[in-house]
């Protein structure tokens, strides 16, 4: 007898016959309806007394699909048993399910032919508990059929999640993208035509090349095209350096450094922006100097190409700098030792060994530098001037006068084609050379020092730019201290008491700052999200360097869509798709965090990624043949080897769901309100001193946040990594140390 | 010793492994017995490691079953089977210590901590690491670090164990140590094992039976003894030791054994079911004799006599290596008799002994 | 494994639930103008009415944009505050419910006007003309007059000086671009802008961002709503409006009740409630600078008097359709926003 087959039909049949069936108006938590009226009220019931009571008679089918599962139930079914009644019950079930939720919707029937061939139905709500266990026991059923088909090595924790994944991203990814993208193929009655897309995407404004002889903007589509590929190249390769001085420079102060490093990711938008323009803008600091000391008549260049791309190239280095971190740290000290006794000297390592084996960590920043500058709204739309990319003007497409959902998914379209093929390319760099240096041979090696050279010329770009984060951030932390930042310099605690204050009242504490329920919120669901984000892109990242199935590539292009896609565009399109049944979820805090989890799993994804594939595969089968089962091995070999990256996934994926605006902005509720829309509303309004007296609170937060994660997860032990002991031996020197580059 | 036996037979039926087009291991029968060390040999790219992957469940079987003991294993995941493997790569856990890592197993499977703890010991005084426990990976030698490997696979006293090139890391010395290390251990507690490895030499001092692999299909199996002495195709003759490959012409067929005339040589060895007309000879090197020519001594008088010229002699300490140039081809000759060396250049004789020449083809 | 499984269980449990929020006696507000001004309101309302306002504060094109997403299954009540353009917009579009106030009869003429004109399917708060605001230190250290017209700003002497948004992301530079063709003739307008092109230095993407610039010395001269400016000047920039010779266009920031809205009772005893001559007063308390719709209501004391403006007879109807806008955008890409500089 299966175990699992008989814990998921139970599973399955409690969601159907005890818990309520549909979503309830109280909130998750709250259990109301086990007192009001269950379970017989129409709105608590559970699906059985749905259909006998209360007459939805279409959920019935549905046990039909249950007692598919009954035959392989008994002790002794077989495996091709198990796999084909399963198959029925897991597919079906699922198709029904989902399929009686988009024909009956909240005015009953969706379809006007439906009604007149069934006559009118009641309406009905979203999935709720009941259904929602219903919808996972009949998943899992599915993958177990597979599992017992020998798919995936037979193997029931991968078939199960490659199944949950998938599902995931069918449901959270894939049906709402194309629910907005679809309407770039209609016209704005909804009609279906060819015709007007073909106009909208060869559109002049999108394509127009008369910048090359003319002083007009190009279109859109290049601009983005040049930003993103210039501050892919250039963040990949100052996090490259940033990751070298840190790793190999053996700097005294380098766990501070580490933690400047990654200052500018937590750092809410428009911010960066704005200290910009104080500094560098026509009246900023630094020209007004210029001005004075030297007669440079102050310029608006800020205002465009340089100003986005030096605003983006600080703001995405630290991503780059975190993938790449775990790379540098993880290129096998041997295999550098080994290029040295082959008489090359440390320049010579550096180019042909220690290079080429961060060759998937370069392609992994370069590509997430590459998405982050397409999607990113906040830099172009605050230094922008008349440099027009995609991302504003899908925003603007949808938020603006013209109001043209259809360009704005024909824009969507254009920047998903370019990250795809970022994406293809990539992979094509990558190839399929293998890049494992974490082997299961201990490794005693030492990490080469650094050719002089390049020491050098890394401390020359690291210096500078080190101390023009620094003046940033002292502006950032003085913006908030006084009364009118750029104007009135005299000191005040107007903006924190404003945000921040907290009275004694009658009973207690009041937290009467106006800040206090967005960064509450905001701390929650970031705190929610980031590890189940992380676990999410971790999980996606074993799947696709260690599993080999069907559709793989598929999945991984599944994973990067949400990314890519810039947040105006997934913020309007969950609404689309999650404001009706079957899922309906708009205006609650679970919408924020299913976002935050899809949109920002692909950076643990890249991560992971970038790090598995530096673990000898022979580790995990090690494992496998010792017993553990494929959970196990996760857990205990392959997840303690990747505490960098997850760290990177989990300090990200908080950050990121603290610091996102464009798709949090059509998904903030009164209920849930995010920090950084509160933020917007006062740089929308003037009210600087405000919205950054709120970043620095919470530039704190999240710098507190990251120390946390940094100590805790970051470093992995993998030998000593240190020159004191000499390995006991019983064999020549020299003869461990030939890496395996298998 | 603690460590038990669970030794258990393995049996492919047919089994074949196909990755799209490529077919890796086609249509492979085979049983290892009980306690028996199975040695997959062969040249890189031919399925031995892919056959040992789908014995440790690494791999899916296409079509085909595999049976460890009377369970039907095919469709069950590498953490069913009740197998261990010694990797190539060792693949110690860098992040465990030497006895977390051989006590992994234990854990996993819920033994209790203090037999854990115990049953380590165990297999680590097993290995001749005793006192290595608390060392990390990387603290240790090759040498000692396969025998972790080899302790870590140990301890769960499985049905059966493998070994994929376990000593290819190794150096030549090390290597002799610890194979007989691995078959002492093996055959002291009776193990089913099965190895990999492309080394004839490690194969043959092993192995109870070798199983040569080419191209996804089974050349030839036999004790190590039966394929040197009697190879059933050239493949095997020359992978198995070195052997010179010469046409020969089945002269008459008597009893169990045949007249067969290499060149102008005459000789009667055992016939392998081989009938008149041409066949080919594996003759080892080192029963190739060469004889000085002199005034009276012109040939052995059996039946003629083989004739060429010393192209190389190579003085190697225990004996001579001598490449000779024939009317039969190049033969390359190994002898012992290095008081009297061949010098290079020289016109000589050539004497085969009846050990160490056989017929190919393996119709016996 | 089996732990996993039902851990895996409940994570796609957790993550696909949900939880509405909606019951009796209770409001969902989409607010528009600054968030001092949704506070105040929705404070005095829950005061008053004891009604549960659940209030969401996101501007004018954004809320539109959630309201068309959302019009299947409405969520919020009524739209407050915000531009008049979008609110035509989903008038127009059929998203928003006709209701007529009992305190509608109070209201100023232009509000009345823009009511009817939309069938009573949204009605104005408060309006603010269009001007012209000029940053007076950076303008002297340049040595250039203020100007005074329109028709100023073409004059060389401001080559990249000016800022004003892109009518194509901005209503506010849409009725700016409408109220110029109502004052010139389309043709005339036309003209204007292609010479005015070639002084500004940004066509901005939010509609306040040029009177921002010109306050933080960015640019010298921006064109925005006044009551923009007035909180530049209120915020301590040496910011100076002007009222344009030739007569300005205005918005109205109006207010809808949306739909099918859940709470159809409260939204119309804030509707109503919003309209009311003591409320619009209390708009300074928040710093809103726009002049009230009702006639009983008093305006701030830093609010441009309408009276003293010459407004021009603004065409809702025409200049708030679709296709009118479209046109008008799609010429001023072809042949304003296309030109060099």
């Amino acid at each position: 007898m299966n175990r699992f087959i008989v814990l998921w039909f139970a599973v399955g049949l409690i969601g159907f016959a005890i818990i309520p069936w549909y979503t309830t108006d109280d909130s998750f938590w709250s259990f109301v309806w086990l007192t009001d009226g269950y379970p017989f009220d129409a709105d608590y019931a559970p699906a059985l007394l749905q259909i006998f009571v209360h007459g939805k008679i279409w959920l019935a089918p549905l046990i039909l699909f249950f007692l598919a599962v009954v035959p392989v139930l008994r002790r002794d079914a077989s495996g091709q048993q198990q796999a084909r009644y399963l198959a029925i019950a897991g597919i079906g079930g699922l198709a029904y399910l989902f399929l009686q939720g988009f024909t009956i919707g909240i005015g009953g029937w969706e379809y006007a032919a439906l009604e007149s061939l069934f006559g009118p139905v009641e309406r009905q709500f979203g999935l709720g508990y009941g259904a929602v266990l219903v919808a996972g026991a009949f998943l899992f059923l599915l993958t177990q059929s597979f599992a017992a088909r020998g798919y995936v090595g037979g193997d029931l924790f991968v078939a199960g999640s490659i199944g949950l994944i998938i599902t995931l991203i069918v449901a959270f990814v894939f049906f709402p993208v194309s629910r907005i993208l679809m309407s770039a193929f209609q016209d704005n009655d909804g009609a279906f035509t060819l015709l007007l897309f073909a106009e909208k995407i060869s559109d002049n404004k999108i394509w127009g090349l008369r910048c090359i002889s003319e002083n007009v903007s190009c279109g859109v589509a290049w601009n983005s095209l040049m930003l993103a590929t210039t501050v892919g190249f250039g963040s990949t390769l100052l996090g490259l350096a940033f990751a070298l001085v840190t790793t190999r420079a053996r700097l005294r102060f380098g766990k501070a450094f580490r933690v400047l490093t990654v200052l500018p990711i937590i750092t809410p938008p428009f911010v960066i922006g704005l200290a910009m323009i104080l500094l560098f803008g026509r009246a900023g600091v630094v020209s007004q100097f210029m001005d004075w000391a030297f007669d440079i008549e102050p310029s608006r260049w800020i205002y465009g190409f340089t100003g986005i791309w030096l605003a983006q190239m600080l703001a995405f280095t630290p991503i780059a700098f975190l993938v790449l971190i775990g790379v540098v740290e993880g290129v096998s000290p041997s295999m550098e030792e080994a290029a040295q006794t082959l008489r090359a000297d440390s320049w010579t390592t550096f180019t042909t060994v220690s290079f080429p084996l961060m060759r998937p960590g370069l392609a992994n920043a370069f590509l997430l530098g590459f998405i982050e500058s397409m999607a990113d709204f906040g830099n172009p739309f605050v230094l922008g001037g008349n440099y027009g990319v995609l991302s504003t003007d899908i925003f603007f497409a949808i938020v603006g006068a013209q109001n043209d959902q259809g360009r704005a998914a024909v824009l969507a379209i254009v920047l998903l084609v370019f990250t795809l093929t970022a994406f293809y390319v990539q992979r094509r760099w990558v190839g399929k050379k293998s890049y494992v240096t974490v082997t299961g041979k201990g490794d005693s090696g030492l990490h080469a020092a650094l050719p002089k050279r390049l020491t050098w010329a890394i401390f020359a770009i690291v210096i500078p730019w080190t101390a023009m984060m620094l003046v940033i951030y002292c502006m950032v932390m003085f913006g908030g201290f006084v009364e009118t930042w750029g104007r009135d310099h005299s000191f005040t605690w107007r903006h924190y008491a404003e945000a921040f204050s907290i009275t004694s009242g009658e009973f207690g504490l009041v937290w009467t700052g106006s800040a206090w329920n967005s960064f509450w919120t905001t701390i929650t669901i970031s705190a929610i999200a980031a590890p189940l984000t992380a676990a999410v892109g971790l999980l996606t990242a074993y799947l696709l360097v260690r599993q080999k199935f069907a559709g793989r590539l598929l999945f991984e292009f599944g994973t990067m869509l949400s990314f890519a896609i810039p947040g105006t565009v997934i913020g309007v399109s969950y609404i689309l798709a999650f404001n009706i049944p079957p899922i309906e979820i708009t205006g609650t805090g679970i919408i924020l965090i299913i976002c935050f989890m899809f949109r920002n799993m692909p950076v643990g994804l890249r991560a992971g990624v970038a790090a598995m594939s530096q673990l000898d595969k022979n580790l995990d089968e090690a494992s496998l043949t010792l017993g553990a089962n494929s959970f196990t091995t996760v857990r205990k070999v392959i997840l303690p080897l990747l505490r960098p990256a997850i760290a990177a996934a989990l300090v990200f994926s908080f950050v990121r769901a603290i610091t996102s605006v464009s798709a949090v902005i059509f998904l903030v509720s009164a209920d849930y309100h995010m920090a950084t829309a509160y933020i917007i509303g006062r740089v929308e309004n003037g009210d600087y001193g405000l919205a950054i007296a709120y970043s620095s609170v919470l530039i704190l937060v999240m710098l507190a946040a990251v120390s946390l994660v940094q100590l805790l997860v970051s470093e992995r032990k993998l030998g000593r990594r240190s020159a004191t002991t000499k390995p006991a031996g019983d064999d020549p020197p020299g003869q461990k140390k030939i890496g395996a580059v298998a | 010793m603690t460590i038990k036996s669970n030794a258990s037979p393995v049996l492919f039926d047919t089994v074949t492994k196909a990755y799209g087009d490529v077919v890796a291991v086609d249509a492979i029968s085979l049983s290892v017995a009980p306690g028996e060390l199975v040695t997959l040999l062969g040249p890189s790219g031919c399925g031995k490691t892919t056959t040992l992957r789908l014995i440790a469940g690494l791999e899916m079987a296409t079509s085909g079953h595999i049976f460890i003991g009377d369970t039907d294993v095919t469709k069950l995941p590498a953490t069913a089977r009740d197998v261990s493997m010694v990797f190539q790569s060792y693949a110690l856990f860098p992040h465990m210590s030497v006895s977390e890592n051989v006590g992994y197993g234990l854990k996993v499977s819920g033994i209790k901590k203090a037999e854990t703890r115990d049953r380590s010991q165990d297999a680590l005084d097993l290995v001749g690491l005793t006192d290595l426990g608390q060392r990390m990976p990387s603290e240790l030698s090759g040498g000692q670090q396969q025998r972790v490997a080899v302790a870590r696979a140990l301890v769960l006293e499985p049905q059966v164990l493998l070994f994929d090139e376990p000593l290819s890391n190794l150096d030549a010395k090390l290597r002799r140590r610890v194979r007989e290390e691995v078959r002492e251990i093996q055959q002291n507690l009776g193990l089913t094992t099965v190895y990999v490895t492309h080394d004839q030499e490690e194969a043959l001092a092993v192995s109870d039976r070798i199983v040569v692999m080419r191209n996804a299909n089974i050349a030839q199996e036999g004790t190590p003894r039966e394929l040197y002495e009697r190879p059933a195709d050239t493949f095997v003759a020359d992978f198995i030791g070195d052997a010179n490959i010469v046409d020969a012409q089945i002269i008459a067929v008597d009893g169990d054994d045949a007249q067969v005339s290499i060149g102008n040589l005459t000789m009667a060895m055992p016939h392998r079911n081989a009938g008149p007309g041409p066949v080919q000879l594996a003759i080892r090197p080192e029963a190739i004799h060469p004889i000085v020519i002199d005034a009276d001594n012109t040939g052995n008088g059996d039946g003629g006599s083989l004739s060429g010229t010393v192209s190389k002699a190579t003085y190697l300490g225990s004996h001579f290596e001598y490449t000779i140039e024939t009317a039969l081809g190049a033969l390359f000759a190994i002898d012992p008799r290095i008081d009297a060396p061949v010098l290079e250049g020289q016109a000589i004789g050539i004497e085969l002994a009846s050990r160490g020449v056989t017929i190919i083809g393996d119709r016996s | 494994m089996k732990k996993t499984l039902i851990g895996l269980g409940v994570l796609a449990l957790s993550t696909a639930m949900s939880l509405p929020a909606q019951a009796a006696d209770k409001l969902t507000l989409y607010c528009s103008p600054q968030i001092e001004w949704c506070n105040l309101m929705v404070e005095a309302f829950e005061k008053e009415t004891g009604i549960d306002v659940a209030m969401t504060r996101k501007s004018s094109g954004e809320t539109f944009a959630q309201i068309k997403a959302e019009s299947r299954n409405p969520k919020g009540d009524v739209w407050w505050g915000g531009t008049g353009d979008p609110h035509l917009q989903a008038a127009e579009e059929g998203l928003t419910e006709e209701y007529t106030s009992p305190t509608f009869g109070t209201l100023h003429p232009w509000a009345q006007g823009q009511a009817k004109s939309a069938g009573m399917m949204t009605v104005g708060i408060y309006a603010g003309a269009l001007g012209i605001g000029y940053n007076s230190e950076l303008l002297a250290s340049k040595g250039l007059n203020p100007p005074k017209c329109w028709s100023d700003l073409a004059k060389p002497e401001y080559k990249g000086e000016v800022q004003i948004a892109n009518p194509n992301s901005s209503g506010t530079s849409y009725t700016t671009l409408a109220t110029l063709v109502q004052i010139m003739g389309e043709e005339k307008a036309f003209d204007f802008m292609k010479k005015m092109h070639l002084n500004i230095n940004q066509y901005t993407k939010s509609g306040s961002a040029p009177i921002k610039a010109t306050a933080r010395g960015e640019t010298t001269i921006g064109i925005t709503f006044m009551h923009d400016m007035v909180t530049q000047v209120v915020n301590g920039f040496p910011v100076e409006i002007v009222a344009p010779c030739e007569g300005t266009g205005y918005e109205i920031g109006s207010m809808s009740i949306i739909k099918n809205a859940r709470n159809m009772e409260s939204a119309k005893k804030f509707y109503d409630f919003a309209l009311r001559a003591d409320i619009q007063t209390r708009a300074r308390e928040a710093k809103a600078y726009q002049v009230p719709s009702n006639s009983g209501a008093t305006p701030p004391d830093e609010s441009p008097d309408l009276d003293k403006l010459t407004l021009i007879e603004y065409d809702f109807v025409k200049y708030g359709s679709s296709a009118e806008r479209k046109r008008l955008l799609k010429r001023w890409d072809d042949e304003v926003g296309a030109l060099p500089r």
